[in-house]
């Protein structure tokens, strides 16, 4: 096997991130100082970026069979570092304050991100599989923290512990699934890699006689795929684990882990060409359109806004998926290779939303650190759990916007992005869906897209109302009955918050409207990187 | 240096953000709106000059930014397009804007708003230089609909009175009505020709295989409509006398100078396709003439200074559109430039005889001002003079001269006669005007006087109005040989008679005046008189025929029929959410199972399918 000084640089963004996993675990052992291992991460973090800035624009390059550096991976690896370092400053504030060991949560971010690293580079299952379990299984234990609240009293709470617990079960079943799709697929071609399979597809032989194998194993790969991506009816597990796991790690679950998977599909989709089986595009249609709506229905009238982001994620998924049907149905009806603005759509949806969903979790983490500030009488129960508990009950965002303007407005701009509200990045990619769905004449699934969407802009801009509604008072008597949150007898939650993760936020809400209102150097980034993808390939 | 002439928008717009955002004390805030607006004309006169100096080949440049979005096929750019139409409409709006800025300063002082007062005006210049320098119809759009919100925000500046309120709401609402029409021509272009770069479009329309009749002539009617209703023409001009209501130096800037003018600038831009639908031109035409009439009857009979000024801008722009409607293009630009110095000019002294009189604006408690206060009373002599258009020593008569000879050319007499007959009355009611403020016996006393920053403007505006006839525009690449320009017989006459005119205009005026019949009274007038007062009544009209009918609807569908459909939606939507979410049980093996059912599902639906 050829492995020279180019193909070591190429992978010198894994291996960087291996290392800082390795120094900041030794670290860990040494010396528990919170802060210091905190900052630690970021460094290996950012030598990691620094890394793959020094390969951004090279030519696309295999590293053995497993995997392949290009631009495409260069482009969003860079994203998930990015989201990683958010995330990991997030946490540093929330675990700050908070009882019990929590050093070793930096280590399993590392790793994961690492998974994630290794998933949007790979063209081979083997990669694929491998990038996949080291992200989950990192997540497991990540979704279980803090361990402390092993002792809550408050039974109502979601607690990480189960939540872990569930997310493992659950995804154990993913993954088995995901599993068995590839090998099936390999009796079926008797390949493992993206390239291998495709063209193996198109052979006649594997056309007529080994059809099931080939069909019951992409069915499989495609179950374990929406799994991740939280489809229906693979959707079950999201709001549980969302709510139960620390916001800071909710944030990385539902921006880096699905964004890895999203790339990793959009790459496995831009190998495939040609003729879709009819089959699979009827099944896709059918889990967007469910996905879409279901996501958005569930997330009506759910007073936790950890959980109705989480719905809201799963709709997200959804409209994704109208973008790889377009392109689906486009290569299908003219027998090449999905290419032009679907492609684009994809890429360009992904990146808003993880911009968005790291916002909006984000502002809920910032919420949730610091130390309690003022605690009302409540009627039942002690303040046991108070400094602990997530701020993240609809009660705690009554008003928000006249105690924390500056969060607030940030969330809200976040939610309206969710929403795809003009001048916001979410509308620009929610324009490009819909565009790309027209160029297909999926008339049927954007119709669909349109409801739900309707569906979407009622608990976001509820949300929003709480926030801004005038406190005590201040009631303005339109739709008191079902605006209001149901559990008024709970307390509301307010906190300090840290400065600096402030200023953060206000970071993001900013990158969010500026890439709403000019897009354009984002869009031909992406448009550069798919044309030189399509040349390479 | 070209590429400078983004900072036109951008500094005003700068200026808008800071000045929103801190709200600074006075001093500090008009130095800020007035030294941003300043910078603007500065680099625009030297952009200008050297454009002028050495001209691109083809006479015109295009400035690319940066493209907004890429979208398939839509691709809007921020770019600008320069020409010299471009050129001369930045050139009026950064400079008269500056003067009318400094102006401000003096104007405004010690009210409450003053930094807010001076971010509209801040961005208003900003979205007025993004309109005329768009180069594709998004951002045409953007900078017509930006200058409609500014408008709407400054006519209602004083907004505890809602009169104010009101005024700015009409102004928003009946310009709308305009809007609309203008953007689905906007959308019927584009499906037309598949761009929406605006030259682009302009020259495909000369090619046969997209030529077609019937949609130009509708697609040129509907951007009218558009204009009427920027511009202030029949039958969308109701809304301009109201837009009084907002501070003085704001109906010099907008609502006379600059805002009003863009549907002239529209027309001017698209007249390509005016051109090959005749029947669309022509009723350009019809509705400058009709305009300038009934207009100026109005402005006979006015009792408010200012709603005098209004009809007398409304009227004035009717002639822009008879020139546009006649074919003498660069007349009407021409006519839009001097308007827009003698207008401003006027507006600003009207604004400090109102200023000096403790805002009264009414003409009959006024008079004999001659002696009181006569830096003013000069600047209103050359305003009013310029806008009866007296022969040789005013900018008003050279363009007027212009835009009556293209009509004369044209060989519509209709035209022409009208247009004369509005001169005179032009002539009649501007100099009503002086006679009544400015002569006579003083009835109010000035309490205090203008400061320098207000006098400044006023004596630059009225070089300006005077000298401004001198001023020759080099628009003959840009807009095609007008109607004025070709030679025909019995021009000396058409010149004989177009002197005299204005003249004879200024002596009925005294002879009026001398008699007392001034039309000031309010009780007992005459019916046709009072008629005329109220516009011609189109505000009465619009209530019978559009307003009551529509409020008398909503009140029969107080419980709405319609929206109990929407109700039921919402129903299904709550009951939907109801069921859907019993399956969010919490339980891992319910969980598990549906994983496990979905994917029989789905497995069966793909292999049996």
């Amino acid at each position: 096997m050829n492995f020279g000084f180019p193909h070591f640089m190429a992978l010198l963004p894994v291996i960087s991130l291996t290392v800082a996993s390795v120094v900041v675990m030794l670290c860990t052992a040494f010396f528990r100082r919170h802060g210091l291992i905190a900052a630690l991460t970021l460094l290996g973090l950012g030598i990691t970026l620094a890394c793959l800035h020094q390969q951004s624009g090279i030519a696309a390059i295999e590293v053995t069979p497993l995997m392949q550096f290009d631009r495409l991976s260069v482009f969003f690896s860079a994203w998930i570092l990015v989201a990683a370092m958010v995330v990991t400053l997030l946490s540093w504030h929330y675990f700050r304050t908070r009882e019990g060991l929590s050093e070793e949560l930096y280590v399993l971010l590392l790793t994961a991100t690492l998974g994630a690293v290794v998933m949007v580079s790979s063209i081979h299952f083997a990669s694929f599989f491998l990038g996949l379990e080291i992200l989950s299984v990192s997540l497991f234990a990540l979704v279980a923290y803090p361990v402390t609240s092993l002792t809550r009293k408050d039974r109502s709470a979601a607690s990480p512990i189960e939540a872990g617990i569930k997310y493992l079960i659950l995804a154990g079943i993913a993954s088995a699934m995901l599993a068995m799709g590839m090998a099936f697929l390999y009796a079926a071609t008797g390949e493992l890699s993206f390239s291998g399979i495709q063209t193996m597809l198109q052979t006649d032989a594997v056309h007529e006689s080994r059809n099931l194998y080939a069909m019951g194993g992409i069915v499989m790969i495609l179950a374990g795929v929406a799994f991740k991506l939280a489809l229906v009816p693979f959707h079950m597990w999201t709001p549980d684990v969302y709510h139960g796991a620390p916001a800071p790690v909710t944030a990385f679950l539902a921006t880096v882990s699905k964004f890895a998977m999203l790339v990793l599909i959009l790459r496995a989709f831009l190998f495939a060409r040609g003729d879709h089986p009819e089959a699979v595009i009827a099944v896709v249609t059918g889990v967007a359109a469910v996905s879409m709506l279901v996501g958005n229905l569930l997330a009506l009238q759910q007073n936790n806004v950890k959980r109705m982001l989480a719905y809201s994620s799963i709709s997200h998924s959804g409209y994704v998926l109208v973008a790889f049907l377009a392109g689906m149905v486009a290569s299908t009806a003219n027998a090449i290779k999905a290419e032009g603005i679907e492609v684009e759509a994809i890429a360009f949806y992904i990146v808003s939303y993880l911009l968005t969903s790291l916002t909006a979790f984000g502002v809920v983490s910032v919420l949730s650190s610091g130390r309690e500030r003022v605690s009302y009488s409540r009627e039942s129960g002690g303040n046991v759990d108070a400094e602990t508990r997530d701020t993240d009950g609809l009660q705690d965002y009554e008003s928000l916007f006249w105690k924390r303007p500056v969060m607030a407005s940030v969330f809200a701009i976040a939610l309206l992005s969710s929403a795809g509200i003009p001048l916001t990045i979410g509308f620009m990619g929610k324009f490009y869906i819909f565009a790309a769905g027209v160029t297909s004449a999926l008339w049927w699934l954007l119709l669909v897209l349109i409801a739900s969407s309707g569906i979407g802009l009622f608990y976001y801009l509820r949300l929003v109302l709480v926030m801004f509604r005038l406190p005590e008072g201040g009631h303005d008597g339109h739709g008191e009955e079902v605006m209001a949150p149901a559990q008024t007898t709970a307390a509301a939650l307010v906190r300090e918050i840290p400065v600096g993760a402030r200023w953060l936020m206000v970071l993001l809400g900013g990158v969010i409207l500026w890439l709403g209102v000019y897009p354009g150097p984002l869009m031909a980034e992406i448009r550069d990187i798919l044309v030189a993808m399509r040349v390479a390939g | 240096m070209l590429n400078a002439i983004a900072c036109v928008t951008l500094l005003p717009l700068f200026g808008f953000f800071v000045l929103t955002l801190l709200r600074p004390p006075e001093r500090v805030a008009a130095w800020i709106g007035c030294g941003t607006v300043a910078a603007a004309a500065a680099i625009l006169f030297t952009i200008t000059i050297g454009f002028l100096q050495n001209p691109p080949a083809e006479g015109h440049a295009v400035v690319h930014y940066g493209t907004w979005v890429g979208i398939g096929s839509f691709q809007p750019g921020f770019s600008a397009w320069v020409d010299m139409l471009t050129l001369t409409m930045l050139c009026i709006i950064t400079g008269v804007g500056f003067l009318i800025h400094v102006y401000s300063a003096g104007y405004m002082v010690r009210d409450e708003g003053f930094a807010r007062y001076f971010s509209y005006l801040n961005l208003f210049i900003a979205a007025m230089t993004v309109l005329v320098m768009a180069d594709n119809l998004l951002l045409l759009f953007m900078g017509w609909e930006g200058v409609g919100l500014c408008s709407y925000l400054l006519i209602g500046f004083w907004y505890r009175d809602p009169a104010n309120g009101a005024a700015a709401r009409k102004a928003f609402i009946v310009t709308r009505v305009g809007d609309t029409a203008m953007i689905i021509g906007f959308f019927m272009l584009y499906l037309q020709f598949s761009t929406i770069d605006i030259a682009e479009i302009l020259r495909r329309s000369h090619e046969a295989i997209y030529f077609n009749q019937s949609l130009y002539t509708v697609v040129a009617l509907l951007l009218l409509g558009g204009a009427v209703g920027k511009s202030a023409q029949l039958p969308l001009q109701t809304w301009l006398p109201d837009a009084m209501a907002g501070p003085t130096p704001v109906s010099a800037l907008i609502h006379a100078a600059t805002m009003v003018t863009a549907g002239v600038y529209l027309i001017a831009r698209t007249h390509p396709l005016f051109m090959q639908a005749p029947l669309a031109q022509h009723a350009v035409g019809w509705v400058g003439l009709l305009t300038l009439l009934i207009a100026g009857a109005s402005a006979l009979v006015q009792v408010d200074i200012k709603r005098i000024l209004a009809y007398s801008t409304i009227s004035q722009i009717g002639y822009m559109f008879l020139g546009l409607g006649v074919g003498a293009w660069s007349a009407s630009i021409f006519h839009l430039m001097t308007h827009a110095f003698f207008k401003a000019l006027l507006f600003l002294s009207a604004g400090t005889v109102i200023f000096c009189l403790h805002h009264k604006q009414d003409i009959t408690e006024m008079g004999g001002l001659r002696k009181l206060m006569p830096l003013t009373f000069a600047s209103f002599v050359i305003g009013c003079g310029s806008l009866a258009s007296l022969p040789l020593i005013t900018s008003g008569f050279y363009s007027k001269d212009e835009i009556l000879i293209g009509a004369w050319n044209s060989g519509e007499m209709a035209f022409f006669w009208g247009g004369v007959v509005g001169a005179l009355i032009t002539a009649v009611y501007s100099f009503r005007l002086v006679f009544v403020v400015f002569f006579g016996a003083p009835k109010t006393h000035p309490d205090h006087a203008p400061t320098l920053n207000m006098q400044v403007p006023l004596v630059l505006l009225g070089i300006l109005s005077v000298m401004g006839g001198a001023i020759h525009l080099r628009l003959d690449g840009v807009l095609p040989i007008g109607s004025h320009e070709v030679s025909t017989g019995g021009h000396g006459m058409i010149s004989a008679l177009l002197i005299v005119l204005p003249l004879v205009g200024v002596a009925l005026a005294w002879w009026l005046y001398r008699r007392g019949i001034t039309w000031t009274k309010t009780t007992g007038a005459p019916a046709a008189m009072l008629f005329f007062r109220r516009g011609w009544a189109f505000d009465a009209l619009y209530d019978a025929v559009l307003v009551h009918p529509w409020v008398w609807l909503a009140t029969v569908n107080r419980s709405d029929v319609v929206d109990s459909g929407y109700t039921a939606v919402a129903r299904l939507t709550q009951w939907l959410y109801q069921q859907a979410s019993i399956t969010q049980t919490g339980s891992v093996r319910w969980y598990a199972g549906v994983m496990i059912f979905g994917f029989t599902l789905i497995l069966s639906a793909a292999v049996f399918l």
